[in-house]
């Protein structure tokens, strides 16, 4: 199975974040058992899905869920061009 | 003077329909027009092009906008493009438009533009037929950018907008192995062919905000990750122009 593969599984993970959540930022790191995921998505519920992606592949794994939610936030300050 | 407000990849979805229209309230008073660097939408479908153009319409400033990769992705470019426009989003795909902004004409040419790396460590017109089309596609748009740009020549102000960045300075924090789909030197050299005041791009997601083209010409990645608030505002007077 090239899941057990570290690095295919990394790319199969990112793979599907594309198809299913359309998340094409989202950075996939193995450590042993472990999966990082980091990056930033728009919602709390992105950031469930995308967890949940990973999970649902990477199965005997532990997940570290290091999505960030943007914040949008109030626009402030300028920059002058001159 | 005129103020630019800049944003890219607002990603809407049905869940954060209206969450970003809130934070357009007020930007008349900021602002004399507001750029979309592309991926208004997550799916590229007509639905969220729909939310996209409910979040922009009569915002009380003229909105100007190009496509982003997101916006291609279920092949409904054309009807996102039609959405927008009836919403009253001026719709770029390697045109321009003059926008009028209390008497100074603000010229603005862009459209999504396409990747293919930077000098030197570039895709090459050459081999196989799915190459050349990936590298042909960048160079046809580069073209129609440069043209464009040209073609502005009675505005006060000229500023690029693409969603494919022009420089490599604003992909700081990509992975350098990924630079080749996130932008093209070719872009660069079209905006450097003109007296272009302003680049914008969005796209690179863990990007910077601030860089500059070969010839001079500064270039802003806005995309919401990068600059982090609603939009970014960019003071450009006529003799505003190469660093």
């Amino acid at each position: 199975m090239s899941e057990d593969v570290p690095q295919y599984l990394a790319a199969h993970i990112h793979d599907r974040l594309a198809d299913e959540a359309d998340e094409l930022g989202i950075r996939v790191d193995i450590r042993g058992d472990l999966v990082y995921l980091r990056g930033e998505v728009a919602t709390p519920q992105q950031r469930q899905r995308v967890e949940a992606i990973a999970r649902d592949i990477a199965t005997g794994r532990r997940i570290r869920n290091e999505v960030h939610v943007v914040a949008v936030l109030e626009p402030e300050g300028e920059e002058t061009l001159s | 003077m005129i103020s630019v407000a800049a944003v890219g990849d607002l990603h809407v979805g049905s869940d954060v329909r209206g969450h970003y229209r809130k934070h357009l309230t007020g930007i008349a008073d900021r602002a004399d027009l507001l750029l979309v660097a592309g991926d208004l939408t997550r799916h590229g479908t007509v639905a969220e092009g729909r939310i996209a153009a409910d979040e922009l319409r009569d915002i009380g400033v003229p909105v100007v906008t190009v496509l982003g990769n997101h916006d291609y992705h279920s092949g409904a470019e054309l009807e996102i493009a039609e959405v927008l426009r009836d919403a009253g989003v001026t719709v770029l795909e390697g045109n321009g438009t003059v926008v009028h902004c209390d008497g100074t004409r603000v010229g603005v040419a862009g459209g999504k533009g396409f990747g293919g790396g930077f000098a030197g460590r570039c895709a090459s017109d050459f081999g196989e037929p799915e190459m050349k089309a990936f590298v042909g596609y960048t160079k046809s748009f580069a073209a129609r950018l440069r043209h464009s740009l040209r073609s502005l020549d009675d505005a006060d102000v000229r500023i690029s907008l693409t969603h494919y960045s022009p420089v490599k300075d604003t992909l700081a924090g990509e992975p350098p192995e990924i630079y080749p789909f996130l932008g093209s030197y070719l872009l660069a050299e079209a905006i450097d062919e003109s007296d272009v005041a302003l680049a914008v791009h969005g796209h690179a997601h863990k990007g910077t905000e601030k860089g500059v083209t070969p010839g001079g010409v500064r270039v802003r990645n806005v995309a919401l990750p990068v600059i982090q608030q609603a939009y970014a505002v960019y003071r450009l007077s006529e003799a505003s122009g190469r660093r």
